[in-house]
């Protein structure tokens, strides 16, 4: 069976090509465009990851991962982080929130590829 | 006599720079305790005193001439507020305009660099959509995956030439504030390894060795992750077969970290000048870099109370050395 990958991002350009390179690598793809719309297609489809962007509107990541922290259901879906931020501060906060894992922008697909079979295969 | 004059007006005794007498202009300005001040030996022909009111505070200038009274020798010195004033004022407006000016630079830089890494973003990942695309069709060959791979590597050349646009700007800027923790060296050597210098398409490693009893740094932490991934990353770069090493020496009372490489070198002529911007030494052709890196590796080591020094040697190899204290 196909897991389930929802892509929470801002950015349509980015969103429709990551989605076709996930669904090229057997995934099944849900998008939102914001954090609040992710939230909700998280509760509504229980994925088995979500990568999500930082800065956003509505909802920011770190928002996001506090709402999955609380919530009982999204509490065990691991959430990786897609961040344009290199600075070290910024990626151990999203860590100390419960970020699964994180990679920056720009990336290889290979690297993100590698993280997401370490998380969820 | 001296009241009747609208400027400030002092008589100084010349030996030991007493102020004897201020008129009425000079006490409004600098109070009444201006009297018996002693100044600031030798004082010359022109000089400026503070005159502080409590609300606000102005500089006056003075230029005095040797006078005589009573057959005695003293200094007359008379103030000039008005000009002085007016040209500080101007002179403080330009500073608070140049400095606008510095901010709304680095905020554009860094919002421009921010920016710019989304196009980025989209175009790595499309080039990646089209590699996989193409490869799952089977019509993968040696031309596309060639240009395919310029396009990915030039990419991530235009990012880090961003990075290190919007950190010396930074700097440029005084926009870095040091903020020194504890920081515990081999832990930092290992994430850099896994995280940035492992899986390598040359399968070459970075090698680690360890001398003495590892004790921890007050270095900022992002700053000293900067200095690491430059002369790492460099060690890479400027090396084609052999590993490079990285070599912590916890000696008595300081850490020495060496990142060394089996590579090119650096030829004697070019290491007075590799430390600044956007110089590059004479044999890299054909390896890309912007000259910035180094630039800024130098800049946070010693913002770090750091040292840095390089030893190379053309067609042998580079080894670069930091030193910090423990406290």
């Amino acid at each position: 069976m196909n897991r389930t990958i929802l892509l929470i991002e801002d950015k349509p350009a980015l969103t429709d090509t990551l989605k076709t390179l996930l669904e090229l690598h057997e995934f099944n793809v849900l998008t939102a465009s914001n954090g609040e719309e992710g939230v909700a297609h998280a509760r509504e489809h229980r994925p088995d990851l979500v990568i999500s962007d930082i800065f956003m509107p509505v909802i920011n990541g770190y928002e996001l991962l506090e709402i999955f922290k609380k919530d009982s259901q999204l509490r065990h879906i691991p959430v990786l982080m897609l961040t344009a931020k290199t600075a070290i501060d910024e990626i151990n906060l999203a860590m100390k929130k419960g970020a699964a894992g994180y990679v920056t922008k720009p990336f290889l697909f290979r690297n993100l590829h590698a993280k997401i079979i370490k998380l969820i295969l | 006599m001296l009241n009747g004059i609208k400027e400030p007006v002092l008589i100084i005794e010349p030996t030991e720079g007493i102020i004897e007498k201020a008129n009425k202009a000079a006490i409004d300005k600098l109070g009444l305790s201006v009297t018996g001040k002693t100044l600031d030996m030798p004082f010359s022909e022109t000089f400026m005193l503070v005159s502080d009111n409590g609300t606000e505070s102005t500089c006056i200038d003075f230029s005095s001439s040797r006078i005589n009274i009573a057959q005695k020798e003293y200094v007359l010195a008379i103030g000039k507020t008005s000009d002085g004033e007016r040209q500080l004022r101007m002179q403080l407006k330009n500073l608070e305009q140049e400095k606008n000016l510095q901010e709304m630079k680095t905020s554009f830089i860094s919002m421009t660099s921010h920016e710019f890494r989304t196009p980025l973003t989209a175009i790595a990942a499309a080039v990646d959509l089209l590699e996989t695309r193409i490869k799952m069709d089977h019509m993968m060959n040696a031309f596309y995956q060639k240009n395919i791979a310029k396009i990915s590597t030039e990419v991530f050349n235009l990012n880090t030439m961003l990075d290190e646009i919007l950190t010396l700007s930074k700097i440029v800027s005084n926009n870095y504030e040091v903020k020194k923790t504890p920081v515990n060296v081999v832990k930092v050597i290992d994430y850099l390894k896994f995280q940035y210098f492992s899986e390598r398409k040359d399968e070459r490693k970075l090698e680690v060795k360890v001398v003495g009893e590892p004790r921890k740094i007050p270095v900022d932490k992002d700053q000293f992750y900067k200095i690491l991934t430059n002369l790492i990353s460099n060690a890479f770069k400027y090396s084609t077969h052999e590993n490079p090493q990285v070599k912590l020496h916890y000696h008595a009372q300081k850490l020495v970290i060496s990142v060394s490489d089996n590579g090119i070198g650096i030829p004697q002529k070019d290491i007075p000048h590799l430390f600044n911007s956007f110089y590059r030494g004479s044999n890299v052709d054909g390896i890309d870099g912007t000259g910035l890196g180094l630039a800024i590796v130098k800049t946070f080591t010693e913002m770090n109370d750091g040292e840095i020094k390089v030893t190379s040697e053309k067609d042998k190899g580079t080894k670069f050395s930091l030193t910090f204290r423990y406290a």
